[in-house]
């Protein structure tokens, strides 16, 4: 560990417009039917960016663009200040790819694989690094055929960091794994996070993106519906604050009216609200208190909406 | 261009490395030819091909050579590519920075390596076994067929990878798409003969019969194989023109 525990951070040159991925407009046909309708975002260095969005919603499409895989129909991408299509060499040296499924060669074995991807790199992290970073140091002379899927993921990580880029791309990196498998792969991309990379993952896994993400962009029929953080994201979808509490007796036995202005509903032993503007609606409600005499409000409750709820009204809505 | 051939080199030796250690796959590369050799040239030994005093084991070794280089360079090249396309190997290799150029040239390189030494085996062999070897004044026109062999079916290799569909079809596909034309144009019998007219034209045209003679030529007075060096320098070309139409770095 002597040599290796050194980490060397090479500060990130922020572009012009101080973004890692700019995408504007960006358009794809594939035999005249358009898959992506002007899609714009932007990641910013250092962070966890996730496109989430359902199957065939555009997402590989879009990360294939980003990677220098295919030229767009129309639209503008920076990837690392680059024009991916146009210098595809140069972006793979400062950026590492995670593709979907890809296999390795049969008959190697963990590090010797890594090591000879390191030497594809002009600047590469060391070895002991990456294979700790992957959590793969046990199996660093094991064959790679004998890995399990987990492991293998994570040695599809290893590669990708080889040559230490600024930005990775992972493309839905936990589809189809079980839960101890996919816990593995994100405490991965956390190790990754903490390199201070700048991550782009694809996924259709909710917990995935809530779990990951920094910021969050939906992605659905070619168009990004939503994007931001996780909670703007839940905002902007016009998910309302529930607010809630222990229905007091009074009100119960109707020897209260109802607070003005709240859509309250009693159901029995709990009081449920929901509003868009949640400061107004608790003052309404603490003063409506205040002049019943009703007290605090016991089990006085306010969860601010999920992602997963805006999440599933948006893909249960047709486009 | 000193970090493309650098990186090939690299290439190379895992490839040659991961080749040795999948000891049943390597065991039958040689193996194969190897017995072949000794099996029939056994059978051919105190004959002599008719009408002539060559002794049949000095056109037999020289074929063996050939198919050597055969196996080398077409068969394990031409699977080995489709099994990577298959794997997605090829598709990550594009995730990174590396020279297209380099990552074929490493597997070229370890094909090469490969076909030197099955080659240094059968002759050796050969010697040792039926006292079968080359003219000393022809050592370096046998070392030439030997590269212009190599080159040959390295490129036909390269362009059956290409029509290989799946990774456990790739074997097969490349041996049965040229043991029958090894059989038929003599390889493993010096006096092989009968063939109908038509049959043996076609056979004039394919490669296989053409590099064999041009091995033979070196080791025993024979024509000077010009007609065969054409066929060899035409399939060449058809070869790597065709590889590098229809090479795919996914599936």
């Amino acid at each position: 560990m002597t040599d290796t525990s050194v980490i060397f951070e090479r500060p990130s040159a922020p572009e012009a417009d101080g973004s890692a991925v700019h995408v504007r407009g960006l358009r794809m046909s594939f035999g005249g039917t358009e898959v992506l309708h002007g899609v714009d975002f932007d990641v910013r260095y250092g962070e966890v960016f996730c496109l989430l969005g359902p199957n065939g919603a555009g997402k590989t499409t879009t990360l294939e663009i980003l990677e220098g895989f295919r030229a767009p129909t129309g639209g503008q991408v920076r990837v690392l200040g680059l024009d991916p299509a146009e210098q595809p060499a140069r972006l793979r040296e400062r950026a590492g790819m995670v593709l979907q499924e890809c296999g390795f060669p049969r008959q190697v074995r963990v590090a010797e694989l890594i090591d000879l991807w390191r030497t594809y790199y002009p600047n590469p992290r060391p070895l002991a690094d990456l294979l700790e970073v992957v959590e793969l140091s046990e199996v660093r002379n094991t064959q790679v055929r004998k890995l399990s899927g987990g492991q293998r993921r994570r040695l599809d990580f290893a590669l990708a960091l080889a040559g230490d880029p600024d930005l990775v791309f992972l493309d839905e990196p936990t589809t189809g794994f079980d839960p101890e498998a996919r816990r593995r792969c994100w405490a991965a991309i956390e190790n990754l996070r903490g390199l201070g990379k700048t991550i782009l993952l694809t996924t259709h896994y909710l917990d995935e993106a809530e779990r990951l993400a920094d910021r969050i962009a939906i992605l659905r029929a070619g168009r990004i519906e939503l994007a931001g953080t996780t909670h703007e994201v839940a905002i902007r979808a016009g998910l309302a604050t529930r607010i809630s509490f222990t229905t007091p007796s009074a009100l119960r036995r109707g020897q209260v009216p109802p607070p003005d202005g709240i859509d309250l509903a009693v159901r029995g032993s709990e009081s449920v609200c929901h509003t868009g503007n949640a400061a107004m609606t608790l003052r309404l409600l603490l003063a409506w208190a205040l002049e019943h005499r009703l007290g605090d409000l016991d089990g006085l409750a306010v969860t601010a909406p999920r992602l997963e709820d805006t999440y599933l009204q948006l893909t249960r809505d047709p486009p | 261009m000193t970090r493309t051939i650098r990186l090939a080199a690299r290439q190379a030796l895992l490839e040659q490395r991961s080749f040795w250690r999948s000891a049943e796959y390597a065991l039958f590369t040689f193996a194969f030819p190897l017995m072949i050799l000794l099996l029939i040239g056994a059978a051919n030994v105190g004959s002599h091909l008719p009408g002539t005093d060559i002794k049949n084991t000095t056109v037999f070794v020289p074929g063996i050579l050939a198919f050597g280089v055969i196996v080398a360079a077409y068969v394990n090249l031409g699977s080995k590519v489709a099994v990577l396309r298959h794997d997605g190997v090829l598709k990550r290799i594009r995730t990174t920075p590396l020279p297209s150029g380099a990552y074929i040239g490493g597997l070229l390189v370890s094909t090469v390596a490969t076909a030197i030494l099955i080659t240094a085996a059968t002759a050796l062999i050969g010697w040792l076994a039926f006292g079968a070897g080359p003219r000393p004044s022809e050592l370096l026109a046998l070392a030439g067929g030997l590269v212009l062999g190599t080159v040959c079916f390295a490129a036909l290799g390269l362009a059956v990878s290409s029509v290989i569909t799946s990774a456990e079809s790739a074997g097969p596909v490349a041996y049965a798409s040229f043991l029958p034309i090894a059989i038929i144009s003599g390889v493993f019998d010096p006096t092989f003969s009968g063939l109908p007219a038509w049959l043996s034209r076609l056979v004039a045209a394919f490669p296989v019969k053409a590099l064999a003679e041009v091995l033979q030529n070196a080791y025993a007075i024979r024509p000077f194989p010009a007609w065969d060096l054409v066929n060899l320098g035409l399939w060449t070309a058809a070869g790597a023109a065709f590889a590098a139409w229809r090479f795919r770095w996914h599936s």
